[in-house]
């Protein structure tokens, strides 16, 4: 089933075409085998945001959050990654029901440079000013052990770059990974489905 | 909006491979370099050793160019090493096996010269009643693997997805009426997945002719990727094998080749959503594998039986073209192009039931705008090795 991001849309929300959306979804969740499968528990995470707060990933229960993994400077997907994740999240934040269930969480491949502030400005770039999208870092180690539980790496590149894998995780309610994107499936109205399909679960 | 600046930066960011390296799964790291080292995943000829996966050096200028200058040891014997491929993000290789059902993840990141066997999975397929590894095709941070059999070689076939740790996730099954399984392939941008069917374990454990051509798989599946939901079913020729998309981005169609009804079958996307599948062309006999240029241009397919490889090009699907043809040596059968086109990599066993020939090699062409022409300096005997003969099967280039 492929729905647009129209679909979704708060004018729309009460139409016939969203409540047998919202009733197939609420269905599927019932079936032994839902359409996300359970990949994994998603590793602890425990770093400081761009503000200097603590953050801890099973803070984060009871809700449906997605997270990324990118360093301020690349010039490869890390910018294409946040502005998909940027359009899903400035859309999510116009849908009530959605916007109070979902957060953002993006992790940095590079510690030693995308210290708090570097993270704060990065924020800004992308128009993000809201508390449901933080940007994580910490110390070499305790970002590396991350990196390491998440499957993720990051390598110094003969360009002067990181090379690492592109992944962004979907985590349900239940700190449980559902699916992992990469740039070729992060696309609006397939995470709006993912989205809408995991804040239903019970 | 600030971000709106970066809608423009990236607005054509591709969702197809922007490598030229072809034949793998779109979510493989590509090369970003010419290729240093060429693996082979082989199956010990007379089953006295373990088999191996051969490290080739294959870096120009290299001292040790041409030579094999590893031999990973997989631990166990008469495994029947076949098909294997990269995790996402190119660290690990998972060799399949046909016969034993073992799972093999190789990290190949630490040191690509000296690859490390880091877990053996036995019996892969048994959480899904499966048997008969047989493709394994990354998804991120996952791999799928296309079984050809039930856990007791029998049908039907089935799909499976790990984590990339090896961790089982889910099954998907195939319809009853379409039991039959052998390679998968995705184009994400169309959220669609097309598979094959080729036989199955109680089949193919007997020489070739001994087997039943009628327990053969003739149809492709088309499937709805996200939903893992099979959309449609069409009929091909006999044993459609390998599965491969057209590689421009706005094309809806791809490639197989029918090895029992000699043949390579387009499958293109209509109108109203639906496909349609039907013969491109008649080629030689037995046709068992299919490559692709980076270009689009041309299709690549050994002729297992008439000891040819064709060089096909579709450019214009109505009217294909036999453009060049290449005999490497007796019953070629998997090739690997490399990232710039310009180059292939062949081997020359295809199962221990089906080889005929005991002449087992790794031999390379060259790619020219003319056509295909064997390296005369480039062959690697593997009918002498510290293990004995070496039936070499599949390739990956790092």
């Amino acid at each position: 089933m492929e729905i647009s991001s129209n679909t979704l849309s708060r004018k729309r929300r009460t139409t016939p075409m969203n409540i047998l959306l919202l009733f197939l979804t609420i269905a599927g969740a019932d079936d032994a085998a839902p359409r996300l499968a359970v990949i994994k528990a998603a590793p602890a995470v425990k770093l400081i945001d761009q503000d200097e707060k603590p953050r801890r990933l099973e803070d984060y229960r009871g809700k449906v959050v997605l997270v990324s993994f990118v360093f301020t400077t690349c010039s490869g997907t890390c910018p294409a990654t946040t502005h998909r994740l940027a359009r899903v999240f400035h859309d999510v934040q116009k849908r009530h029901g959605l916007k109070e269930k979902v957060e953002f969480l993006s992790i940095t491949l590079d510690p030693e440079r995308d210290r708090p502030e570097v993270l704060k400005n990065y924020r800004k770039l992308y128009d993000i000013e809201s508390p449901a999208w933080n940007f994580l870092t910490g110390s070499n180690k305790q970002v590396k052990d991350v990196l390491s539980a998440w499957g993720m790496w990051a390598r110094p590149a003969a360009n002067g770059q990181l090379d690492h894998p592109s992944r962004v995780f979907l985590v349900d309610q239940r700190g449980r990974i559902r699916e992992i994107y990469n740039l070729d499936f992060l696309r609006l109205p397939w995470v709006l489905q993912d989205l809408q399909e995991l804040i239903t679960e019970r | 909006m600030r971000y709106g600046l970066f809608a423009v930066a990236f607005a054509c960011v591709s969702v197809l491979p922007l490598s030229a390296e072809t034949c793998l799964s779109p979510f493989v790291k590509r090369l970003d370099r010419p290729e240093k080292i060429l693996y082979v995943y082989c199956v010990d000829a007379d089953a006295k050793d373990n088999d191996f996966l051969a490290v080739i050096d294959v870096e120009k200028g290299s001292k040790s160019y041409g030579k094999i200058v590893h031999q990973l040891d997989l631990g166990t014997k008469g495994n029947e090493t076949h098909h294997f491929g990269f995790t996402d993000d190119r660290s690990h290789i998972w060799g399949l096996t046909l016969f034993s059902g073992r799972i093999f993840l190789i990290d190949v990141a630490t040191d690509p010269a000296r690859p490390k066997l880091v877990k053996v999975i036995d019996d892969a397929g048994g959480p899904a009643d499966l048997g008969s590894p047989h493709t394994a095709y990354a998804l991120p941070g996952r791999m799928l693997i296309s079984f050809l059999s039930s856990k007791k070689g029998a049908l039907p076939a089935g799909l499976a997805e790990y984590t990339n740790e090896g961790k089982f996730i889910r099954k998907i099954a195939f319809p009853e009426k379409s039991p039959y399984g052998y390679d998968i392939a995705l184009r994400p941008d169309l959220n669609r997945m097309v598979s094959s069917g080729f036989t199955y374990y109680d089949n193919y454990k007997h020489p070739l002719a001994k087997m039943d051509f009628k327990k053969f798989g003739d149809e492709i599946l088309i499937w709805d990727f996200r939903e893992r939901k099979v959309l449609q079913t069409i009929k091909t020729g006999g044993a459609p094998l390998e599965c491969r998309w057209s590689l421009k981005e706005g094309n809806n169609y791809g490639f197989t080749n029918c090895a029992l009804d000699n043949s390579l079958w387009v499958w293109e996307g209509q109108k109203d959503g639906k496909y349609t599948a039907r013969k491109l062309c008649d080629v030689g006999k037995l046709p068992a594998d299919l490559r692709q240029s980076p270009d689009d241009r041309y299709l690549f397919v050994s002729c297992f039986a008439s000891d040819e490889i064709q060089q096909w090009d579709v450019s214009d699907l109505k009217n294909p073209k036999l453009f060049s043809t290449l005999k490497p040596g007796i019953q070629p059968n998997m090739m690997h192009t490399t990232s710039d086109g310009k180059r292939m990599y062949i081997t020359n066993s295809l199962l221990s039931t089906m080889d005929r020939s005991d002449d087992f090699w790794v031999k390379r062409a060259y790619i020219t705008p003319e056509g295909m022409r064997l390296d005369p300096d480039f062959i690697i005997d593997l009918r002498n090795l510290k293990t004995g003969p070496a039936r070499g099967h599949d390739m990956l280039l790092n």
